[in-house]
Parts: structure tokens; C-alpha cells; sequence
């Protein structure tokens, strides 16, 4: 464990002294090496590092698709070790969010539908005045019957917003959610994910390697080798580039 | 090796899992055709060298030159000759020896007391000829019949019956004769003749319980002296002979009995089950087409990269089509192997469960070897021909597409097209109906029908879906609808392989119980009594009811009328039929004949009643005149009495039994039919005949109904084996569903890794594939019901011949079919729904 932050209560998710190794013997490789952090509540975190530093496998263990090999993640004060599949799936169906990189819709379903999702899967009609509230938000309301082919890739994007906040989880993930955007559909994104977090108080974490990506966060979080190196609150583009040169000084990030 | 067939080979085993679907269904109609070939020609080969054993030493057999056939025997009845011509014949140079061969007809009792036999096959039984070369069975233990009582019976009788030598038992002829076991025969070598029973009694007992006169014989059978042969012996023989008498060699007797199984019997049975085959397969073409049309979709992007790389059309054409090849030969040969062992396996089953076939080696003719590979690998070929071609048409650009999912909806040429093709063949199904009724053109319009719903399948099948997919309002039914309509002709395509198999289901369903209802409300319609007697068993199995039986019932004080219908064979105007040897006097008493023109009750020994049918056919009106000619040789004419209209007992022709006497071959009763006495109340009426019937042979009393119920009895026999045969159709259909939505889940991965890290159970994952299927092949079993049962009617109608039929849809049966196709249907998504359930999150996620 390197520098290691005081674990904070109001942590919406954390994992504590969490270790993730992949294959055995001379092909192991130790995604995760005993890395302690938080992830205060009603805070947009970005996670951040150079290729191979673990920040994807730190997400997807935070949020319960991956398990870890050793130590604890804890969703609010769920441990997520001791929960089976179908547990594990319900947590996430009820209090985690998710938006992915691509493929974030169901092709057959229409943008409404594609929105209330977890809510259908759960036999719940969630808050409807809240789900109204997304649609405008997020700038859909026209589209509302629209099948995910006929969006733009932002438009897209929008949408698995609003399918990620739709069930008021405790937190949000997402994975590179700009990855797969132009600049100005990507900037719409981000706008989009702080501001739902600023006036509604959700907590989101997004993995990302673009600093003008991470810039829209509240505080930034530094990985390499699979360890916390650094946190860093208010962070603009700039800071954060200088930051991830001297994590990285040879590579740099992907283009 | 080229580039195609490596790209062709590397693809092979790296999809691997992805053909196995294909190669099953292959292998399946495969196995099913070259084990009915195979077994044809082992059944065939089997019998051919039963039957020339059991007649090797007959050299010659003497009997009547004419038999008369009718539309329901096509063997023949012919008139007995003298059995003192043997002796005659003995003393002809050349003749070793010269037996008459008595034949009738006697079940015997087992040491159970219940019958053996009956069901299907005749009960047989004859005077045990000593001469070992001209009986047809050979002794193989104890011995031959010496004094009166005394029998051989055929092993498989014995077996059947638990009789031992020494037993005593009943023989009914159908008048209970008391006989012992004192020998067991077989028949060349095998347990018996198929089924048949056979029980050899001495010459005098022969003749006095089997034939109506002594002195009859079936025929004389004739050894040569060693030098003379077959023709020879005949020669000598014809100048010999009275006049109506014919000399045949055994050879050619061999060849009659030969052509009567394998021509008439097995023929057929092969045919039937080379149909089935044939269904069996159609169905492959369906499951083999979609696997193909998946394939080529999800490879879109592959193909496309080798397009821009410069690879031709031909070539990417060739590379699928080359898959193909692989695929059909291997399962072909696969299942080649397959049909032989199934042949094999029933060889040796049908004798374990009671179906004494004869032994003999597995008969595999080159035909039976070439034509189901050809087959396979046609049906293979030709199933992947226009996905091949699709595949050889894709763009270059389409490499730089993101997806690669088969969206294809169903155009508007398709829904004009199809729903011309079907009216078309409604219509064409209809005028054969009622032009005729014509066979050919129902049947042509049968299959323009079926070309049209499997063209129409993918137009249908979003309305379809919706409608059947309403009552799904839980989130993965939901899911599951959206999935089954997101490829229309997919799911069509899918389906209409069940569709088939369901359509021919409810099709035999529907015929059957048509025909049932028709034989019920015929026999019912015309039945005006309280109770029927017959004797138990169908087809040639039944022996007839004693001549003493309805005269001891008529005694009874609880019996009004007791009506025996005798039965009787003559050549009618030049062709032969079945007619009815009756009391015309009580036939009204117990018989409603509906409306009659003449009178009946007081047919004339040289009139005859006639039915409308056969009347209109024949243009005869009462007053008319026909020429009958009976076995005997005696041609007299008829005057037509009476014209009836219920023939659905007494069938075409009537005639008194004092005009059959000096012709009767068979002294037998088919049915009694017995009205009681007024103030009798039925189970005491019932409970009186059946003390009487139980001294004649036990038959059975019926009530009306049971009495119309037992003559449709072997129509629900035919129609489980019909069930059972299309049981392969319909499991290839399954498999189709099965396979299709395994190649599904798999272009759907990064959805379902979607679904569930947003939250999906797994057994919701589950549930949706599973309703998915569900789907599919309720669209399937329903396209299938409604074919079907259209097609029956159609089929109901063109063989009924202008006669009228009843049309019936058993709404039990078509529930069930429809309840099974549903339920298969759940069972079908059963695998693929576990292999979904079961892909890792995170890697389905990222899954390309």
C-alpha cells in the first residue's frame, strides 16, 4: 500500500487493501496491488492512469462485475465479496449505474425503454417524476421513441445517462463513457454527467485517459501498477496532463 | 490446398460449434433414410428366403384357376377342389407324392385362456401334412397329430400362449374344438410366418372343422420324382385335371407369396416410411438454410475484408459453399453409419418385443449406400446455396460497417407474392374438393398452400408474434417478443420448419378422426339394434362368429331378432366384390337402411339389394339386372330388389342366404346384430347373450357405440405409428430452433453482457431466451394447426369419393399437439438459455 487516503465513511464506493492478479506463474499479472480508496458520495471522480495501471480493473471491481483476489469493495456498506451472482446482480440492477464506452443500448428497444431498463428488470416503476426530469436533462424528449439506431453516437451516449441515473443509484460508473465520441458529443456527455452530480447530488466514478476528460471531475485519482498515486482536487486539463507525463514519461496516453 | 478451402478449413474449426446444429439435422434424416432403405431390402431379402424355404419342396400345386379379388383382397378367393384329386394326381408318373392342403381359420386359446393372435394378422390352422417337404412347416419338437384332438402349433404361437406339449387348449374355428399340443413347427426356420398363427390338425379333423363340406381342400400339393421338374411335373399334370383346375409350380407359388409381402405389404411400408423421411429432411432444408443465412450475416465483416483484399465473388461464394460440402459429407457419412446401425438395432429389437421378423444379414445395396449420401449432401448444398451466394455478394465497404446483424424485414413483394401463391392454392385445393373430387388437384393445391405460408411466414410473423407473445407482460417475455421480431425472416424461417412438422401432424389428426367419426356415423346411422356381436381383433385377425351363434340367440326369451351377417365374394358385371349373406326378412328389424327403393325384407333367391353408391355407379335402378358369377364357376343373373341407402354395415351387396348356399365358401358370421324383446331391459339383455357367446367362442358384445368405436380400432394404431414417424421431423424442426437461437445468443453477446451488468438474472436471461423459443414455436405450431387442418379437410374431402364424410376437428388432439409444440418449444431454448446465462459479464461486454 502506497499513499494511502483515510477511508471515508460517506464513501458512496470503496475498496480497501484490494488486489486483483490475472493468470499464475510467469503470465501473472497484478492488475490491482493492494490499492485503498474511496469514492465520496455526491462527488464526480475520474480515474485516472496510463494504459495498463489497473484504473478499468478498479472500476469493474468497485462495481461488482469483476471480484477481486484479495481484500474488500463495498458498495455504500455492502461488501461486495460476500454476495453471490444473483445478489451481486440485484446490487447492481438497484444501486449502481453504468455507462459504457459502446454498446450502451438494447438495439430492440426503443430510448424510453432503453431508459427505464433496470427499472423493468426489477418490476419497479421507478420515480416517474425523476425519470421526466432525466429526459429533459439529458435533451431526449423528442426521441423518446426512437430506436438507439436511428441516435447519433452522443445521442446514444445521453440516453445510457439517463438509463444509468434512471433508478437513483448510489453511484455511477463509467467507463470511458467519451471513447467512442467527437469532441463536441463528448463535451455534452461530460457537461451532462457533472451537472446531474452538482444539482442532484449523484455520484458518479469515470474511468478515462482523456485529461480534458477528467478535468470535468470534482477530484481526480492517479493509478500506476495497479497502486493510488496520487488524488487531486479542482483539476483542470493542464495539471492533470503535467501529472500523467511523470506517471508516464515514456508512453503517454492513447491518442 | 487454395485459399478457399484453406479460409473454408480454418473457418470449419474455428466455428465448430456453430455447425454442429447442421450436422445433427443432417446426420438425422440421413440415419432415417438409409435405415429405411436398409431395412426394406433386409426385410425383403428375409422374406424372399422364409418363403422359398418354407415351399422349396413343393414342386407343384394344384388349385382353382380363378380367384376372385376384391378392392379389399387383392390375394383372392378361390373355390376349393375335390381332396380325393390327390389320390388321382398320386398316381400320375413323375408324382412322389400328392397331400391336400385343408385351410381355414382357428385362434387358439392360450393357457390363459385369452386368445393369441388376431390383431392384424389371420389365425390360421390346416391339416398337418406328413410329408415333410410339402408342409410349409417342419416339426421341431414332439410329434405330428395321429388321433383326433391332437395339433401341431407354430412356436410363436406357443411362446405367445404359454402352451407346452402336452397342453390341452381351445382351438376356435370359431366353434370351440378341444385340442392337445403334441408337437411345436416352425415356419423355414423362424418361429412362424411374421404373426400369423398356425395349427396343424390331423386331415380328418382338418375337414371336419375347417371347411364347410369334408372333402374340400384349399389345394393339392405335389412332390416330383427325383429327374422330373417343376414344368415337367405341370405338364404331366395339366391333362389330368377337371375343368376350372390349374397346375402352378412351386416357384411361381413362391413368387406369389414373395410379391403378396414384399411386393404389396412391404413395399407400401417402405414408401410410408421413405415419406416420412422425406418430411424429415424437407424439414432439414429450413434449419440447414437459416444456420447458413446466420453465418454469412455474422461473417459480413469477414467477407468484406476479403472482398477488399482482392478475394473474388466466386471465391467467397466457394468458401461457404465449400463449408457446406464439408459438413453435409461428413454428417452424411456419419449417418450412413447411423441408418445401418438403426437398421441393425431394429433387427434385433423386433424380436424382443414380440415381431418375430425373419433372421437374416443386414441386406446394404450401393443404392442404399449412394442415394442417402447424395441426399445429404444435396439437402446440405442446396440448404446453403443462397446464403453462399449472399455471401459472394457482399460489398468491400461493408468491412468498415459497424454491425453485422441480420436485420432483413419482409418486403411488399414477398406479402403479394406469398399471399398469391396461398389463395391461389386455396382455390385450386377447393375446386379439387368440389370439381370430382380430384386428388391431383387438392394435392397441387396442397402444395401451392404450403409454398405459400412458408413464403408468407416471414409477413406473418410480426403480427403473429405480437398477438401470441400479448399474454408475456413481465420484462424478459418483453425482451423475448422484441428479440423474435428483430429478424422477421429468421424467425420465420425457423418456425416453418416446426410449422411442417406440426402441419403433417395435425393434417393425420385431423384425416383420422374424420375417418373415425365417418365410420362411426355409418355404422351408427344404419346399426337399429341393441347390441352387436363380433369376434375381438381387427384386420384378417378375426375368424368370424359361428353360424350356430345368432340362431341360439334368437331362442333366448330376452332376444327379439338376432340377425347373422354372413359374408360372401362374387364377380359382379366382370369385377369382384364383398357382399353381405343375410335373412333379408329380420334385416329391417335390427338395421336402419334409410330410405329404400324396392323392398328388402322379401329379397327373391335371384335378387339382390344394392346400396345407393354402388347403384348410381353401376346405373342401376330397382328392376335392373347384374351377372354374378361365383367362385364356383356358376354365372347367374340378379335382379337388382332393392336399392338402399345406409351401407355402413352391410356394405354394398345384399343377397338372401338361400341364394348364397349353393355357392358359400365360409361358414361364418362377420357380426350378429340383436335387438331384444320389448320389456328387456339392456344389461339383462346383454348379460343373456353374452352367457350364450361365451359357449361359441367368446366374442364380444358391444354396445351401439362400442360396436361403432371398434370399427375404426386400427385407424388409432396406424395413427401412433404415423405419430412416431413424424417424431424425427419434428425433433429436426426443435433442433433447428435450438441451433438458431445458440448462433443468436452468440451475435448477441455484448447485449446480453449489457443486460446484465445493468441487472438481469441470470434466471431472467434465462427466461428470455426460453420465451423466445417459446415463441417461435407458437408461431410455428399455429401456422402449422391451421395448415393443417386445412389440409385435412381438403384430404377428408377428395378421397371421400362423393360419398358423404364427416369432417371432424378433435379439438383434444389439436390442443395437445398444440400444447406439445409450445412446451417443445421451452424445451427446445433450454440449452441455448443455459449457455447465455452462463457468459461472463465483463467479457461479454467487451466481446467484438
Amino acid at each position: 500500500m502506497t499513499t494511502s487516503a483515510p477511508v471515508l465513511t460517506s464513501a458512496a464506493a470503496r475498496v480497501t487493501d484490494a488486489v486483483k492478479v490475472y493468470g499464475s506463474g510467469d503470465t501473472e499479472v497484478r492488475a490491482l496491488d493492494g490499492i485503498t480508496v474511496g469514492f465520496p458520495a455526491a462527488r464526480f471522480t475520474a480515474i485516472m492512469g496510463p494504459s495498463g495501471s489497473g484504473k478499468s480493473t478498479l472500476m469493474h471491481c468497485a462495481a461488482g462485475l469483476d471480484t477481486l483476489t484479495s481484500g474488500a469493495a463495498y458498495i455504500g456498506d455492502t461488501e461486495l465479496g460476500a454476495l453471490d451472482d444473483r445478489r451481486l446482480t440485484l446490487l447492481r440492477r438497484d444501486r449502481v449505474g453504468f455507462v459504457f464506452q459502446a454498446f450502451n443500448l438494447l438495439p430492440t428497444l426503443t430510448v424510453a425503454e432503453n431508459i427505464t431498463l433496470p427499472l423493468d428488470l426489477a418490476g419497479e416503476r421507478g420515480d416517474p417524476e425523476w425519470i421526466d426530469a432525466l429526459i429533459d436533462v439529458v435533451g431526449l424528449r423528442d426521441r423518446l421513441h426512437h430506436r438507439p439506431s436511428e441516435l447519433s453516437g452522443g445521442q446514444q451516449q445521453r440516453v445510457a445517462v439517463a438509463r444509468a441515473f434512471a433508478g437513483s443509484p448510489d453511484v455511477v460508473f463509467a467507463d470511458e463513457p467519451t471513447g467512442n465520441l467527437d469532441s463536441r458529443s463528448g463535451q455534452e456527455v461530460l457537461g451532462l454527467l457533472g451537472r446531474t452530480v452538482r444539482e442532484t447530488g449523484r455520484t458518479v466514478v469515470m474511468v478515462t485517459h482523456d485529461p480534458v476528460a477528467a478535468a470535468h471531475a470534482d477530484e481526480v485519482v492517479f493509478l500506476a501498477d495497479g497502486r493510488l498515486v496520487d488524488r487531486m482536487t479542482a483539476p483542470s486539463a493542464e495539471r492533470v496532463l503535467d501529472r500523467m507525463k511523470d506517471l508516464d514519461p515514456g508512453g503517454g496516453h492513447r491518442p | 490446398m487454395n485459399a478457399t478451402l484453406r479460409l473454408s478449413a480454418a473457418s470449419l474449426r474455428a466455428h465448430k460449434r456453430r455447425y454442429f446444429g447442421t450436422f445433427l439435422v443432417v446426420l438425422l434424416g440421413v440415419s432415417f433414410l438409409a435405415g429405411t432403405l436398409v431395412m426394406g431390402d433386409t426385410l425383403k431379402s428375409a422374406f424372399d428366403s422364409m418363403f422359398g424355404r418354407a415351399t422349396s419342396g413343393t414342386d407343384a400345386v394344384v388349385r382353382s384357376a380363378d380367384a376372385i379379388t376384391t378392392p379389399d383382397d387383392a390375394f383372392g378367393t378361390r373355390e376349393p377342389v375335390d381332396a380325393a384329386l390327390a389320390r388321382t394326381i398320386a398316381g400320375l408318373p413323375g408324382v412322389a407324392a400328392a397331400v391336400p392342403g385343408i385351410e381355414g381359420r382357428g385362434q387358439l386359446l392360450g393357457a390363459d385362456g385369452e386368445p393369441i393372435g388376431g390383431q392384424g394378422p389371420p389365425t390360421l390352422a390346416g391339416n398337418w401334412i406328413a410329408d415333410p417337404d410339402l408342409n410349409s412347416y417342419q416339426l421341431a419338437e414332439g410329434r405330428v397329430p395321429r388321433r383326433s384332438g391332437e395339433a401341431v402349433i407354430n412356436r410363436g404361437a406357443a411362446k405367445a400362449g404359454g402352451l407346452e406339449i402336452g397342453d390341452t387348449t381351445v382351438l376356435r374355428t370359431p366353434d370351440p374344438v378341444r385340442i392337445t399340443v403334441v408337437g411345436i413347427s416352425t415356419f423355414g426356420g423362424e418361429d412362424g410366418m411374421g404373426q400369423v398363427t398356425f395349427t396343424g390338425l390331423t386331415e380328418t379333423d382338418a375337414a371336419r372343422h375347417l371347411v364347410p363340406e369334408p372333402g374340400q381342400a384349399a389345394s393339392i400339393r405335389v412332390r416330383a420324382d427325383s429327374g422330373t421338374s417343376q414344368d415337367e411335373l405341370v405338364r404331366t399334370l395339366r391333362p389330368a385335371l377337371p375343368e376350372g383346375v390349374e397346375a402352378v409350380t412351386g416357384q411361381e407359388i413362391t413368387e406369389e407369396n414373395t410379391d403378396e409381402i414384399s411386393g404389396a405389404f412391404l413395399s407400401v411400408f417402405t414408401l410410408m416410411l421413405l415419406v416420412f423421411a422425406g418430411i424429415a429432411l424437407l424439414v432439414a432444408t429450413f434449419s440447414i438454410h437459416n444456420t447458413f443465412a446466420i453465418v454469412v450475416a455474422q461473417r459480413t465483416r469477414e467477407n468484406a475484408l476479403l472482398r477488399a483484399l482482392g478475394a473474388t465473388r466466386r471465391q467467397v461464394l466457394g468458401q461457404t459453399l465449400a463449408e457446406a460440402v464439408a459438413v453435409g459429407a461428413l454428417a452424411s457419412v456419419a449417418g450412413l453409419a447411423g441408418g445401418i446401425g438403426i437398421a441393425a438395432g431394429l433387427q434385433a429389437l423386433f424380436p424382443a418385443v414380440g415381431f418375430p421378423f425373419p433372421d437374416g444379414d443386414l441386406v446394404v445395396r450401393a443404392l442404399s449406400l449412394v442415394l442417402p449420401l447424395v441426399v445429404g449432401l444435396a439437402v446440405c448444398v442446396g440448404s446453403a446455396l443462397h446464403p453462399a451466394v449472399l455471401a459472394g455478394r457482399t460489398a468491400p465497404l461493408a468491412a468498415l460497417r459497424e454491425t453485422a446483424v441480420d436485420v432483413s424485414a419482409a418486403s411488399r413483394v414477398r406479402a403479394v407474392a406469398g399471399a398469391l401463391v396461398a389463395l391461389a392454392g386455396v382455390a385450386v385445393t377447393v375446386a379439387g374438393v368440389l370439381a370430382g373430387p380430384s386428388t391431383a388437384l387438392t394435392g397441387l393445391g396442397a402444395v401451392a398452400v404450403l409454398a405459400g405460408f412458408v413464403v408468407l411466414g416471414p409477413v406473418a410473423v410480426t403480427g403473429a408474434v405480437r398477438v401470441l407473445g400479448a399474454p408475456l407482460r413481465r420484462i424478459s417475455g418483453r425482451l423475448a417478443r422484441r428479440n423474435a421480431l428483430r429478424s422477421p425472416r429468421r424467425t420465420a424461417a425457423t418456425a416453418t420448419a416446426l410449422m411442417i412438422g406440426v402441419a403433417v401432424v395435425s393434417l393425420f389428426t385431423v384425416f383420422a378422426s374424420s375417418l373415425k367419426a365417418t365410420m362411426d356415423q355409418s355404422v351408427s346411422r344404419a346399426f337399429a339394434g341393441d347390441v352387436a356381436v363380433q369376434a375381438s381383433g381387427f384386420g384378417a385377425g378375426p375368424n368370424g362368429l359361428s353360424p350356430k351363434l345368432a340362431p341360439a340367440l334368437a331362442a333366448l326369451p330376452e332376444v327379439d331378432t338376432a340377425l347373422g351377417l354372413g359374408q360372401g365374394v362374387a364377380r359382379v358385371d366382370g369385377s369382384g366384390r364383398a357382399l353381405t349373406v343375410a335373412d333379408p326378412a329380420a334385416l329391417g328389424r335390427v338395421l336402419d337402411l334409410g330410405t329404400v327403393d324396392g323392398r328388402i325384407d322379401t329379397l327373391a333367391d335371384d335378387a339382390v339389394a344394392v346400396s345407393r353408391d354402388e347403384a348410381d355407379k353401376r346405373g342401376w335402378a330397382v328392376g335392373s339386372t347384374a351377372r354374378f358369377t361365383f367362385t364356383d364357376g356358376t354365372t347367374r343373373p340378379f335382379t337388382v330388389a332393392a336399392v338402399y341407402e345406409e351401407d355402413g354395415i352391410t356394405g354394398d351387396y345384399v343377397l338372401s342366404r338361400t341364394a348364397w348356399e349353393p355357392h358359400r365358401l365360409r361358414d361364418t358370421d362377420r357380426v350378429i346384430a340383436v335387438s331384444f324383446a320389448p320389456g328387456t331391459g339392456r344389461d339383462a339383455g346383454k348379460a343373456a347373450v353374452e352367457r350364450v357367446a361365451a359357449r361359441y367362442g367368446n366374442p364380444e358384445v358391444q354396445t351401439r357405440q362400442e360396436y361403432a368405436d371398434s370399427s375404426a380400432a386400427g385407424l388409432d394404431i396406424m395413427l401412433t405409428l404415423v405419430y412416431a414417424l413424424l417424431a424425427l421431423a419434428v425433433l429436426i424442426a426443435l433442433l433447428g430452433i435450438a441451433n438458431t437461437l445458440t448462433l443468436a445468443v452468440h451475435e448477441r453477446t455484448r447485449e446480453l453482457g449489457l443486460l446484465r451488468a445493468v441487472g438481469q438474472t441470470r434466471a431472467q436471461l434465462r427466461a428470455m431466451v426460453r420465451w423466445e423459443s417459446v415463441l417461435v414455436a407458437a408461431f410455428g405450431t399455429a401456422g402449422g394447426l391451421v395448415l393443417g387442418a386445412f389440409l385435412g379437410w381438403a384430404m377428408v374431402e377428395a378421397t371421400a369419393g362423393g360419398t358423404d364424410s364427416a369432417f371432424a376437428v378433435p379439438p383434444v388432439q389439436l390442443t395437445v399437439v398444440a400444447l406439445v409444440g409450445v412446451l417443445a418449444g421451452a424445451l427446445a431454448g433450454w440449452r441455448p438459455a443455459r449457455r447465455a446465462a452462463r457468459l461472463d459479464v465483463l467479457r461479454a461486454i467487451a466481446a467484438e
